[in-house]
């Protein structure tokens, strides 16, 4: 998962690599910034790139007019995404370069990266640019001791010591929390020959925040500007929210079956609300994580119908389909249709529980029928979900 | 090395006493596969109906177990690895999803050096339909066939399979590479092992967004110039940058990992790409002939 810059910096911070001085105001708190002599930069935190390009970055040089820009750049969607926290950074200037280090998972190696021209527009090609220095090494830490040596025996006198430093402190945290990207793009040098980290690009590994405290506690203390992970860490298992007027709420097993329904639902005109992969093998026996998504779903006036698909290999569809049941019983308000389809192990019962259940409970075994079926539910049902 | 095991070939279960372990060592020898035991602490598994051994040595030694199957949690996974390179495994199926990064990369070194063919993480397993199974691909979308399966995902695969076993086209070989970013066996490995596969005679790549396994393989498969068709379904076109979709690896980071990368590459390669399940399936009928005798699924 790729870190807000800001919580991308906060980890770099933390590895003793210096940031600008910075606020993370999220929307609705009091507008408020760092002290400092040189102007703002306000920065919405979305986890996509060219925020610039999309009136995501705003300088500001009097502080009056902070609160003002604070607010245009939260009310701006950046390449489809709301920003729900802007952080407001002292400006600071220097020589831009640019530094990172990447798990290449095709290679199974790391990749070291540097430039003296960084910036929003980095050259592919690092061979292209004098004094660039990228390699690939092995993934254990001796190899990427050798690695960083390397670079700072190419970096120029006055640099080597700062960057190589930096470089080193992102090493220990890529390796100490488990990340597979830290990039800096710019990492300024200013005049006094001190680097500071102008722009954070870090992906966490999702599967190593368990076992990290430090990523564990930023996701749990930012867990509203990372709901859909916060769920994953805290229920175990995937919802992520896709479009908020969307009427079509899914109830689904199987990430990559879910992603094609989702892609499919779109091409046939309908708008799913969420993502899912419930993993059905994980219920035990309880409509727990049914009732979890259920309500989830219930918060989006928008919603219409919901769209159950479950292919089985092993859970016990008829099974499942008692826990479906009794999740619904015990969400009455929830009065919409469900277009249920199910297939493999234990089909033919559910199949007969779902019959006996009745009134906007739809049996659909193809998959091509139940999206065209969901597709027509949310466009014949003008009133909203609980009406 | 997977499309050359067959009924013969003895597989034991790491972590069979365990209520997956145990489970689908029944379904596994209920399908053919040679189950030959298996490993666990003693104290956990008293009434267990397969051979069971302290360590993959001691299993190795007393069957000679070529594969096995990991079943054990995904923190308990690289020491498993350890044991079973260490016993003299010579291919292994991990299916915990959930392993760190860190440590998927010191499995891939570990089974590279030791020469060992390693499928997972995050993998149902492999099938080849009417010899053997390791995993839990399930039965109703598996048919003896011509078209050889590769797929990131689990269960997009059963409904390709599924709807595929329902037009009358079987499986020369399937196999389930999992969905996450560091792995054993990937596409373009696969890709040499199905163009030599005689049975095989079309391909189907079941890819998604993220990483570029898809890359790699379409360039594999164009400097290959096998004249087999192949034929590809990605998966995540809608799916939100920056986030991993459900699987580890279905992250998309600018243009890097997404539908539009993966489809312009398999396309140059001259790999048919569809956006739908059912356009993919139509196209494989029109354009793959049908096993000579009918298929029959071998159990619902």
């Amino acid at each position: 998962m790729l870190l807000l810059e800001a919580h991308g910096k906060q980890l770099l911070r933390d590895a003793g690599i210096a940031v600008p001085g910075s606020e993370l105001v999220r929307a609705g708190e009091v507008p408020r910034w760092p002290d400092t002599d040189g102007g703002w930069v306000v920065k919405a935190q979305v986890p996509v790139g060219g925020r610039g390009k999309a009136g995501g970055i705003v300088r500001v040089d009097d502080a009056a007019e902070l609160p003002a820009a604070i607010g245009k750049v939260l009310s701006t969607r950046i390449n489809g995404h709301d920003s729900r926290a802007v952080l407001v950074e002292e400006r600071i200037e220097g020589g831009e370069h640019y530094l990172a280090l990447m798990i290449d998972t095709g290679s199974c190696e790391i990749r070291l990266l540097y430039s003296p021209r960084g910036g929003v527009e980095i050259e592919s090609d690092f061979s292209e640019t004098e004094g660039a220095f990228a390699t690939a090494v092995p993934a254990t830490r001796e190899a990427l001791d050798g690695a960083l040596d390397a670079l700072a025996r190419t970096l120029p006198p006055a640099l080597r010591e700062e960057i190589a430093a930096v470089a080193r402190r992102m090493s220990d945290e890529l390796f100490s929390s488990g990340l597979l990207l830290a990039e800096i793009n710019p990492l300024f040098i200013g005049a006094d020959g001190k680097a500071r980290a102008g722009d954070s690009k870090v992906v966490v590994d999702m599967n190593a925040v368990p076992d990290h405290p430090a990523l564990r506690k930023l996701l749990t203390d930012n867990r509203d500007l990372y709901p859909d992970a916060w769920r994953k860490l805290s229920e175990g298992f995937d919802y992520i929210e896709l479009d908020r007027d969307g009427t079509i709420g899914l109830v689904t097993t199987g990430a990559g079956l879910s992603m094609m329904l989702v892609d499919e639902l779109v091409a046939a005109g309908g708008r799913p609300i969420n993502f899912c992969d419930m993993r059905t093998g994980q219920m035990r026996g309880k409509p727990d994580r049914l009732l979890r998504i259920f309500d989830w779903l219930q918060e989006i006036p928008t919603l219409k119908v919901i769209l159950i698909n479950v292919f089985a290999g092993i859970t016990d569809l008829g099974e499942f389909a008692e826990l479906l049941l009794a999740a619904r019983r015990r969400r009455p308000e929830l009065r919409i249709p469900f277009v249920v389809r199910l297939v493999g192990n234990g089909a033919a019962r559910a199949e007969q529980l779902i019959g006996e259940a009745g009134q906007d409970m739809e049996w659909e075994p193809d998959l091509e029928r139940a999206i065209a079926r969901a597709t027509e539910c949310a466009q014949e049902r003008p009133d909203a979900a609980g009406s | 090395m997977l499309l050359d095991l067959d009924r013969r070939t003895p597989v034991i279960v790491q972590g069979i006493s365990g209520r997956m372990g145990r489970t689908h060592a029944r379904l596994m020898q209920n399908y053919g596969t040679r189950i030959v035991g298996g490993t666990a602490p003693r104290s956990q598994a008293s009434d267990i109906e397969f051979p069971l051994f302290d360590d993959c040595r001691a299993a190795v030694d007393a069957t000679g177990a070529v594969v096995s199957l990991v079943m054990v949690p995904p923190a308990q996974t690289l020491e498993a690895v350890s044991d079973a390179i260490a016993g003299g495994l010579k291919a292994l199926v991990t299916i915990a999803e959930g392993i760190p990064v860190l440590d998927a990369l010191r499995i891939h070194a570990m089974t590279r050096e030791a020469g060992v063919t390693w499928l997972g993480p995050s993998t149902p397993g492999f099938c080849i339909p009417g010899r053997i199974k390791v995993g839990f691909l399930p039965d109703v979308s598996l048919a003896p066939g011509r078209i050889g399966f590769m797929s990131k995902s689990g269960t997009l695969s059963y409904e390709v399979g599924l709807r595929l076993v329902s037009a009358g086209h079987g499986q020369s070989a399937w196999i389930g590479v999992g969905g996450d970013p560091v792995k054993g066996l990937r596409f373009a490995d696969l890709a040499p092992e199905l163009v030599r596969h005689s049975p095989t005679e079309a391909v189907i790549l079941i890819g998604e967004i993220g990483g570029s396994e898809e890359e790699e393989f379409a360039e594999a498969w164009q400097s290959l110039a096998c004249g087999k068709p192949a034929f590809a379904l990605i998966a995540g076109a809608q799916a939100r940058e920056g986030l991993a979709m459900g699987h580890a690896g279905a992250l998309v980071l600018g243009q890097r990992g997404s539908v539009a990368s993966k489809t312009a590459a398999l396309r140059a390669a001259g790999v048919q790409v569809f956006t739908s399940i059912q356009s993919l399936v139509e196209a494989v009928d029109d354009q793959v002939e049908k096993p000579h005798r009918p298929i029959s699924r071998e159990r619902d």
